[in-house]
């Protein structure tokens, strides 16, 4: 068997939740992977889920359109990267069903620009213990970051850049 | 769920580098003279301008004449737009989470039933 990533999240760029919910970690798959039950949850009020689409294998269609509070609708096409069952499921929208480059489009979405997701499911005790990581491309992050070719002190940096504004 | 400030890559520009977050560092406890500014750094003081120059044109920092002495001072709100792409995220996953949660304790409830 070909071993999974390990992911390691980048405190500059991504964002880790990582929560413990008391039912059984199967209940969570379905909810993530079942269109007609994600749409009841997916997208945070007043947005709505109103269209769900979803192909679980690597390469297959991830698609949610959403409605705002005014009417206002936005399309999100991605596709999925990897898909076990009840324990790992990886989504991205940096590239559309069949792996094919996204390019611009992944940003018109509810933009947010080009991410990965990643989500952990874990059996703990008689519930799950769940981890999901929102791997950003930021460009103005990632393009800066190499382009300056500085590694390490961004991310402490800007918190204590915004410490110390908050205690202006 | 609202896009992003245009000028969001500008003020991540600016702070990409670590002259500049010192200054912006140096800046928050008050403002000061680019003489001033500029003593703790080994550079030449054009050099040093135009770090400045950066900083100033996307608005982290504002600067004004009296006489001969040119005084900056620090302009909080681009790195709060900057700051709150990061919140904006977070908290639109967390809702998100908060709901999934709520919706699968639910759907436990249901299949108790």
């Amino acid at each position: 068997m070909i071993r999974s990533h390990d992911h390691q999240p980048d405190p500059k760029l991504d964002l880790v939740f990582e929560r413990y919910v008391d039912v059984p970690r199967e209940l969570v798959w379905q909810a993530w992977t079942q269109p007609d039950l994600l749409k009841q949850w997916f997208c945070p009020k007043p947005w709505q889920t109103i269209d769900c689409e979803i192909d679980l294998r690597p390469g297959g269609i991830f698609r949610t359109k959403m409605r705002g509070p005014e009417g206002e609708e936005f399309n999100n096409i991605g596709c999925y990267l990897e898909a076990i069952e009840n324990e790992k499921l990886v989504w991205t929208n940096a590239l559309l069903p069949g792996f094919r480059p996204a390019g611009d489009v992944a940003s018109e979405g509810c933009g947010v620009g080009p991410f990965a997701a990643v989500i952990t499911l874990k059996t703990t005790g008689k519930g799950t213990q769940y981890k999901v990581i929102a791997m950003h491309a930021d460009e103005a992050n990632r393009k800066h970051h190499y382009e300056m070719g500085f590694e390490e002190g961004w991310g402490k940096a800007f918190e204590q850049l915004v410490e110390l504004m908050k205690n202006r | 769920m609202p896009k992003q400030s245009p000028n969001l890559d500008r003020v991540f520009y600016a702070l990409a580098d670590p002259t500049r977050r010192a200054v912006l560092a140096r800046l928050s406890a008050g403002p000061a003279a680019v003489t001033q500014l500029a003593e703790p750094f080994d550079m030449a003081l054009p050099s040093f301008s135009q770090h400045l120059k950066v900083l100033e044109n996307c608005g982290l920092i504002r600067s004004r004449k009296e006489g001969r002495v040119r005084t900056v001072e620090l302009a909080p709100k681009p790195l709060q737009a900057a700051e709150n792409w990061m919140v904006e995220q977070r908290g639109m996953w967390e809702r998100r989470l908060d709901q999934l949660d709520a919706f699968v304790l639910q759907m436990k409830k249901e299949q108790k039933r």
